[in-house]
């Protein structure tokens, strides 16, 4: 007769546990978040004496980088090619940059019209990211030294500033 | 079908990633134990295996750069660290102070080319 009570109540109270785990919940959220990957570190290339550049026809490579935003329409990219050489040989001449930022590969088919409605100002393309997912863009730069001057030799460095700013 | 690919990537390659990020976008700045200032704590993940350091900006509407205080303005960071750092502003600059920004700094002796240095922005609310 106890070993019966004692059942039952064991099987009461592994009754009410079931039902305690059948109730657990899995909550989260999701929050608005933007992450900026360098995918791909350029390169210049000398393809002629005066002139430094990432465009691949020469073999340089330009380089890449990687947006990833959570939600959709908190932020804006701001991509701005060089303007200027961060780490060079001394120049006793001027530099004159040209550059292009563009919409390369994208995780949403619908994010390719980011290329049609970017602001472009001075040195600086600037993309209104209104789809969650991935946006990589390609920075091209072009430095071209005096009036066919040879560039010194040495070391040369550019910055690329890829920024994601919240609306 | 391409978001299938990307993810596939992304498991595959997981030690490709190379990033900065920084939390929350929408800050609240909030009362701190010294009368008259305000904090607000944001959070900043660092995957980026080119750079160590980040710098801390805080500025208004107009990009012009707004007095804070926090613990070290340039903040070393390791290679996948996660780290939290608290800004304090004074109240009455509150509704002046628009972003708080955090830039990756490029070590001069860069073998790269072209560096990409990256800036993230969070606006206050």
């Amino acid at each position: 007769m106890f070993n019966l009570k004692t059942l039952t109540m064991a099987a009461v109270v592994a009754s009410v546990a079931t039902s305690a785990i059948a109730q657990t919940q899995i909550t989260g959220s999701v929050q608005s978040k933007c992450s900026v990957h360098t995918d791909t570190q350029g390169v210049y290339v000398n393809s002629s004496p005066n002139i430094l550049s990432t465009a691949s026809t020469g073999g340089g490579i330009a380089p890449r980088v990687r947006f990833d935003v959570a939600l959709a329409n908190n932020y804006n990219a701001h991509v701005s090619w060089p303007d200027t050489f961060s780490s060079s040989p001394a120049l006793s001449d001027s530099v004159a940059w040209s550059g292009s930022v563009e919409v390369g590969q994208v995780s949403d088919p619908l994010m390719s019209a980011y290329e049609t409605s970017k602001i472009v100002y001075n040195n600086t393309s600037v993309y209104d990211l209104t789809i969650a997912g991935s946006t990589w863009f390609k920075v091209e730069s072009t430095a071209t030294y005096g009036y066919e001057k040879s560039l010194p030799g040495g070391n040369y460095t550019a910055i690329v500033l890829a920024e994601c700013i919240a609306k | 079908m391409n978001r299938f690919i990307i993810l596939l990537s992304l498991a595959l390659f997981p030690l490709q990633v190379s990033s900065h990020e920084m939390t929350p976008t929408y800050p609240k700045f909030k009362s701190s134990y010294i009368d008259g200032v305000l904090t607000t704590r944001m959070r900043l993940f660092n995957s980026r295996a080119d750079v160590d350091y980040y710098q801390i900006d805080v500025f208004d509407a107009n990009w012009n750069s707004m007095p804070f205080a926090t613990t070290n303005r340039v903040m070393g960071i390791s290679y996948l660290q996660t780290t939290y750092f608290d800004i304090y502003i004074r109240d009455l600059d509150e509704k002046q102070a628009e972003y708080i920004c955090t830039t990756s700094k490029i070590k001069k002796d860069t073998t790269a080319t072209t560096a990409i240095s990256s800036r993230i922005c969070s606006k206050i609310k």
